[in-house]
């Protein structure tokens, strides 16, 4: 552009201004991507220094050696930490995360999906109150909302008077499993509602009224057009419930004892008591693993049909 | 194609009782808080013969869509009784009813290919799927879309899709098929040119139409008989002859087509005096001096230099050019009455054919009406 603005100095057509304009465009692209990145740095910097760096750290430590007064050794690197993975202690704490996080994300999947269309389908006014309440827990600690629980769910709690009352003596509930997956469920039921709520208020309704004029009963339509279209709420709903479940450590440790144990809580005794930071290391590297792996099938799984 | 009309006709038809017969139909729908409930439809009669192609018009809001989904199922009368070939289906669930709908943004299902939203209502049916397979194949025939059984519908412009959503109703063989402004999202050409393949199509397939549109020249184009409504009453049913050449009302002279609206005062049966006082003749049953409006279309109208007054002045206004609009195939006036008070103005269309007089503005005319182009209205 520059050098058409110049003055015409007779003769000095410049043959030279088409190549000159395809340089003065990849600068213009180029100056556009340096923008871009601009924009993107303070967020890329937060991830490098609070996310890649903190994980490539315990990657480094999950191959190290704990000396006998629990120091991590590093440069003699080993693999034992991983072979301990292994073992049957660890095996069975996995297989109860992964069985409490399944029947969570199940429960949620149960009690959220026809609240979220209940809730898709009420007038604006309603729906914007109704979406306050399902996000108000998030206003106050999760902590603070999990000893609540332990309150309620307590020995001389409502719950067990109550059962007491009509017979049922002699009823723990706090530090059981039922209390472990009540809190579990409790705590990460909004997840599994909100993206089940934008999935089915997108959903054109005249679509479950074109099923109903094709024969289909109500639940025809359901199974057939209202439940297929709103998988993708389906399948980001429960990823966002089964992970956090399956590393959760903050209920089970309030409302779950000895028996109820989850990686989470095996996690940081490994770092915390037992001092042995390359097995916990693995530990983190291992459960990491398992929750890419879960969300990776997930995606694909849902990726083929929907859209 | 004849096999496929023997392959998609209509189940056995009553020759005495109507398609649809809608008595004394009203729908409310509860209003905001406190306010009153909203009228969308109000004592409805309605008489839809059995291999009709009848139009519900009017414009937005006036109930015809209301009216048609209850028909279809999807709301319930708050009153009356709408029965489809004598049998009472007011508060049956839409997939009781020997009808089906297509959809104004077609509501084909996203997730199944075309094949699979045509097979659907039969599906349901439980029909056998030998037979599925192939009704659905005659009917992919007769709407044009062999090849594109495998498609998802965004995979289909916009006429396929409409294609699509009539072969999905078709194939179930309904008894009445239900159209809520099909056309309304295609472009002109591709309207015009489904409007002419839609009214080709219920011939063939001797399938009751129901069509709701608030496209006035659709309605006239495609239907047998048509209904106007406005705020949720029926205006006037008949064919579109009589509709658009005798309308009843103001609001229906007005709605379609373009006219002109006359006061006048009822000189005897045959006749009636305008305000510049010439007298027109139109057949009317009003008392003798009593003031009504008369409607005439502008293309009805005459335009003649005003050369001697050879001509009485019945059946004919003088008056001065005030306005011409070339339109191309035709030429737009319009005229000023020469006398009277308030002055009427005239619109008159005269078609740009060889030997028709063309005027300026500004020249003295008289417009000279046909006997029995005007119509004296009720309100």
């Amino acid at each position: 552009m520059a050098t058409t603005l110049e003055p015409p100095t007779g003769e000095a057509a410049p043959p030279s201004a088409a190549p000159s304009q395809l340089g003065l465009e990849r600068d213009a692209e180029r100056a556009e991507s340096r923008r871009g990145f601009l924009i993107g740095l303070p967020s890329l910097l937060y991830l490098v220094l609070f996310f890649a760096i903190p994980l490539g750290i315990v990657f480094v430590y999950s191959f190290g050696n704990r000396s006998r007064t629990g120091r991590t050794i590093l440069g003699d690197w080993t693999l034992s930490s991983y072979e301990r993975l292994f073992s049957s202690l660890v095996m069975q704490i996995t297989g109860r995360s992964l069985g409490y996080a399944i029947l969570t994300t199940v429960v949620c999947l149960l009690v959220g999906y026809p609240f979220a269309y209940y809730l898709a389908t009420r007038p604006p006014k309603v729906r914007g109150i109704l979406l306050v309440l399902v996000m108000i827990p998030f206003w106050s600690n999760l902590l603070v909302r999990t000893y609540a629980w332990r309150v309620i769910l307590g020995s001389d709690g409502p719950l067990v008077q109550v059962l007491g009352a009509v017979g049922f003596t002699d009823v723990r509930l706090l530090f059981t499993p039922f209390a472990t997956i009540l809190g579990l469920i409790y705590g990460f039921l909004p997840f599994m509602i909100l993206p089940l709520y934008a999935s089915i208020e997108r959903l054109d309704f005249s679509l479950v009224e074109a099923a109903r004029d094709l024969y289909a009963s109500g639940w025809e339509a359901f199974r057939r057009v209202t439940w297929p279209l709103s998988r993708p709420g389906v399948i980001a709903g429960s990823i966002l419930v089964f992970i956090p479940s399956f590393g959760a450590y903050v209920i089970p440790e309030i409302l779950g004892g000895s028996r109820t144990t989850m990686l989470g809580s095996y996690v940081v005794l490994q770092f915390l008591s037992a001092r042995d930071q390359p097995f916990g290391a693995a530990l983190s590297m291992a459960i990491l693993a398992v929750m890419l792996a879960s969300a990776l099938l997930y995606f694909r799984s849902g990726a083929k049909d929907v859209g | 194609m004849t096999e496929l009309s023997t392959a998609i006709s209509p189940p056995v038809a009553g020759t005495t009782t109507s398609a649809v017969s809608i008595r004394g139909v009203t729908k409310r729908f509860p209003g905001g808080k406190g306010a009153e409930p909203v009228v969308a439809v109000d004592a409805l009669d309605l008489e839809i013969e059995d291999g009709e192609f009848f139009s519900l018009l009017g414009p937005s809001g006036c109930g015809k869509t209301t009216t048609l989904r209850m028909i279809g199922g999807f709301e319930y009368p708050t009153a009356g009784s709408i029965q489809i070939f004598g049998e009472e289906v007011g508060l049956l669930p839409p997939n009781k009813r020997p009808v089906n709908t297509v959809f104004q943004s077609y509501a084909l299902f996203p997730h199944m290919t075309v094949a699979q939203n045509i097979a659907f209502g039969l599906e349901m049916q439980d029909v056998a799927a030998a037979e599925i397979k192939e009704r659905v194949g005659n009917v992919i025939e007769l709407v044009q879309l062999e090849g594109r059984e495998n498609r998802k519908p965004k995979q289909l412009s916009g006429g396929q899709q409409q294609r699509v959503a009539l072969a999905r109703a078709l194939v179930n063989r309904p008894k009445v098929l239900l159209l809520d402004e099909p056309l309304g999202a295609l472009d002109l050409k591709l309207r015009q040119a489904m409007q002419l393949e839609l009214k080709e199509m219920q011939e063939r397939v001797g399938i009751t139409f129901i069509y709701v549109t608030h496209d006035q020249e659709e309605a006239l184009t495609m239907s047998d008989r048509l209904a106007v409504m406005d705020h949720g009453e029926l205006l006037q049913v008949g064919a579109p002859e009589t509709i658009y050449d005798k309308p009843r009302t103001r609001f229906v002279a007005d709605f379609i087509g373009d006219t002109n609206l006359l006061t006048a005062t009822v000189i005897d049966g045959r006749a009636v005096r305008l305000s510049d006082g010439s007298a027109i003749r139109v057949e009317n049953d009003r008392p003798v001096g009593s003031t009504v409006t008369v409607a005439v279309r502008p293309e009805k109208l005459g335009l003649r230099r005003v050369e001697s007054d050879r001509d009485l002045t019945l059946d004919a206004i003088d008056g001065h050019v005030e306005r011409v609009t070339f339109l191309g195939n035709a030429l737009a006036y319009e005229v000023t009455a020469d006398a009277g008070d308030p002055r009427a103005t005239l619109r008159i269309r005269q078609g740009n054919a060889p030997g028709v007089e063309h005027f300026g503005v500004g020249d003295a005319v008289r417009v000279r009406w046909a006997p029995g182009s005007a119509t004296v209205l009720e309100d």
